[in-house]
């Protein structure tokens, strides 16, 4: 019994984690997948399942404000990261070489983190609103009429992307200082002895340095910014019009606004694939910078 | 040994008698809890069952729920095996999945002798559901009882329109006609409606012009009415006036932009919720205290005017015992009564009685409730099927990006008429091709 317990060892004490795993994660998981295959109504008492195929599909297919989120939802992910991730990387690089303040930098470039997203949305619509909000009333002191920020159909869009670009850029930073800490100062030095200018030292030694770093910050943030639905959702609801629906928003709507439960599940699969595709190529990325090292 | 044995027995005894009947009081009237949202009018309510509290010693527990959480919340108790809440508050826009499905229970199989008073108005029936063709109807049976009661009304500021010799308006071509007089932006703006939603609002013109979300006929056969001209010309009469007398973000006002426009002296016309009427008056909020006054939505002409429901009905689950029910209904019958209702207006409530807004309307300080008796003949049904909130979102979108500039009127009306023909098809219903 002894010798039996000791060659399974690792499965048994794997066991309640693998349980746990199977209950909270593969149930719901297999539990969105039917409900993306089924009608769910309501009845007192209960809800009742009616398997429809791929009905949700076909609705999808047709579905005109589906369509516009998802677009919305890639393009505000393609602008935002590679922003957040390039301002956060300067501001690491460059705090990282602060002989002095380094610590007051540091404090203040992470409070947007710190902030919840609910008053992060609050604050920037009451700044942004066009009739009583400190930006369009600094304007008018210069005697500039501020345009609708926040009600524009082209500038809404660009709006939420500056408050995401806000809020997350410290996210990036903080991720990218640790990694910039964590490289030898002899190695900048040894190249700059080279004759190496500040650009190419950062090019070509704390770039590939950092690299396996990047591809996990920027993965992190592509998941976290296709799933984007706080800052929109209180600074513009989705809109003007649809001009700012996130796939998240709609959803939302989908599930909680129209009653739609299954479509709502077909929606919420077709993130997850979407991610989960992120995810891959992110991998593959991966892989390739460590073994570049 | 045998003393202390009768004594305890005595005792045991008496302590029976004297509960007894509170026990069988609470048997009788069990405690209530009301689903309730977190709204301006909620003080109102409050007063109204401490009132009730007080005058009838029944139990009842309010939970309170910010509107994003009451439909979920209202679904969640009526899908549990017995619901948490024995009256849940039910919003205009989706009262009907709820009647629809048998969610809530006919006030008739609670009370067979149910009378609902003539003076309680039921806003085109939100009150009823005939589950013959799916929708509200005068002859449907009696499922919710109406708690609130928002519909719209035109402010405007009294001052301004004596000095410029108006009188209040009563159709669009008057509005555009005083507009042109107070319209002076950045200062002051001629009208704000609230757009961002769009729906609730556009609908008055849709209506009052003559058009229509969806329809049915009397055989039950369902139309889809969104893109007729009369549509179309509604909606192009909303886009002109809000564009050319709006604030310069007139297509994306929300509610409390448009009320503190208002408030704060820098809107003429306020196209809003009823509701709103007691912000203008409060100091605290409002610099133009006693300056505004309301009158029925204007329509292109006086007699073709209307003004759309908004209102929230009490639902009671179907999945309570009887005697929860028996509980819920008696406090709603006690809630309708003109006393009670007077009481629920004088705190800052909507109240739901014609003969209320008739008598308050004469007081100073509630001019505005004479508009909303006024504006009784003028209500108008949101759609009120089961898919009302997906048909609401198709033709929101569509007269955003009309509002926006960036599809025609026309455009814009038979995209959301195909979406709503679609709809309509796959739930099942009987609909006219479109034109």
């Amino acid at each position: 019994m002894g010798r039996l317990l000791d060659q399974h060892f690792p499965v048994v004490a794997l066991a309640p984690l693998i349980v746990a795993l199977l209950v909270l994660t593969v149930y719901p998981a297999l539990q969105l997948v039917r409900m993306a295959f089924s009608d769910v109504g309501i009845v007192s008492g209960g809800t009742t399942w009616t398997f429809v195929g791929l009905e949700h599909l076909r609705t999808l297919a047709e579905d005109r404000t589906a369509r516009i989120a998802f677009t919305n939802t890639f393009i505000f992910t393609i602008v935002v990261v590679p922003i957040e991730a390039a301002l956060g990387l300067l501001l690491a690089y460059l705090v990282n070489q602060t002989r002095t303040l380094g610590a007051f930098y540091k404090t203040v470039f992470i409070v947007p983190l710190l902030l919840p997203p609910i008053a992060i949305g609050a604050l920037w619509r009451l700044m942004l609103d066009y009739n009583y909000g400190v930006v369009n009333q600094a304007l008018l002191a210069i005697g500039i009429a501020g345009p609708p920020w926040l009600a524009s159909p082209t500038l809404a869009l660009p709006m939420v992307m500056l408050v995401d670009v806000w809020h997350w850029t410290s996210f990036m930073f903080l991720i990218f200082l640790a990694g910039v800490a964590s490289i030898p100062q002899e190695l900048g030095e040894a190249a700059e002895v080279d004759g190496a200018t500040p650009w190419q030292v950062f090019a070509h030694v704390v770039l590939p340095i950092l690299k396996p770093t990047i591809v996990v910050a920027l993965m992190m943030r592509t998941i976290l910014a296709f799933k984007v639905f706080d800052v929109p959702y209180l600074l513009t609801g989705g809109g003007p019009g649809t001009a700012t629906e996130m796939i998240n928003i709609y959803i939302e709507k989908v599930f909680f606004q129209q009653f739609r439960v299954g479509y709502g599940g077909m929606l919420t699969l077709l993130t997850a694939l979407i991610l989960s595709t992120f995810v891959i190529v992110y991998q593959q990325l991966s892989r390739r910078a460590e073994a570049a090292r | 040994m045998t003393f202390h044995r009768t004594l305890r027995w005595l005792t045991t005894l008496l302590v029976a008698f004297a509960l007894a009947p509170s026990l069988g009081a609470a048997q009788q009237h069990p405690p209530i809890t009301i689903l309730i949202n977190e709204s301006p009018w909620l003080a109102g309510f409050e007063v109204l069952v401490d009132a009730y509290v007080a005058e009838t010693g029944h139990e009842v527990e309010l939970n309170v729920t910010p509107f994003p959480g009451m439909l979920q919340r209202s679904r969640n108790a009526v899908t549990a095996s017995e619901s948490e809440f024995d009256l849940i508050n039910l919003n205009e826009q989706w009262y009907s999945l709820f009647y629809a499905g048998g969610l809530v229970t006919p006030i008739l199989d609670i009370d067979p002798e149910f009378v609902l008073d003539p003076q309680v108005i039921e806003y085109a029936y939100a009150t009823r559901w005939n589950p013959d063709i799916g929708y509200s109807t005068e002859d449907g049976a009696l499922y919710g009882l109406p708690i609130n009661g928002n519909i719209q009304l035109l402010f405007y500021r009294s001052d301004l329109f004596e000095e410029a010799g108006l009188s209040a308006p009563t159709t669009w071509d008057e509005v555009e006609a005083a507009a042109q007089v107070l319209h002076d932006p950045p200062s002051r703006i001629g009208l704000v409606t609230r757009t961002a939603p769009t729906d609730w609002e556009f609908q008055s013109y849709l209506r009052g012009y003559g058009g229509s979300v969806i329809e049915v006929d009397d055989d039950g056969q369902w139309r889809v009415g969104i893109a007729d001209p009369a549509a179309v010309e509604a909606l192009e009469r909303y886009i002109q006036l809000n564009r050319d007398y709006g604030p310069a973000n007139y297509a994306s006002v929300s509610q409390a932009e448009a009320l503190s426009l208002m408030q704060s002296g820098r809107a003429a016309m306020a196209h809003v919720v009823g509701a709103a009427a007691p912000n203008f008056e409060n100091p605290e909020l409002s610099t133009v205290q006693g300056l505004v006054q309301a009158t029925i939505v204007p329509g292109p002409t006086a007699d073709s005017r209307a003004t759309m429901s908004g209102i929230w009905v009490m639902g009671i689950p179907e999945n309570l015992p009887d005697a929860r029910k028996q509980a819920a209904l008696e406090f709603m019958r006690w809630a309708l009564t003109f006393d009670a209702q007077m009481l629920y207006a004088r705190a800052g409530a909507i109240p739901v009685r014609q003969d209320v807004y008739e008598t308050l309307g004469q007081e100073d300080g509630f001019g505005w409730m004479q508009a909303m008796a006024d504006s009784t003949p003028f209500i108008n049904a949101q759609p009120r099927v089961a898919e009302a909130p997906q048909i609401i979102t198709a033709f929101a979108d569509q007269v955003a990006a009309a509002l926006l500039g960036q599809v025609s009127a026309e455009e814009a009306l038979q995209t959301a008429a195909s979406e709503i023909h679609r709809i309509m098809v796959a739930g099942g219903y009987d609909v006219a091709p479109l034109d």
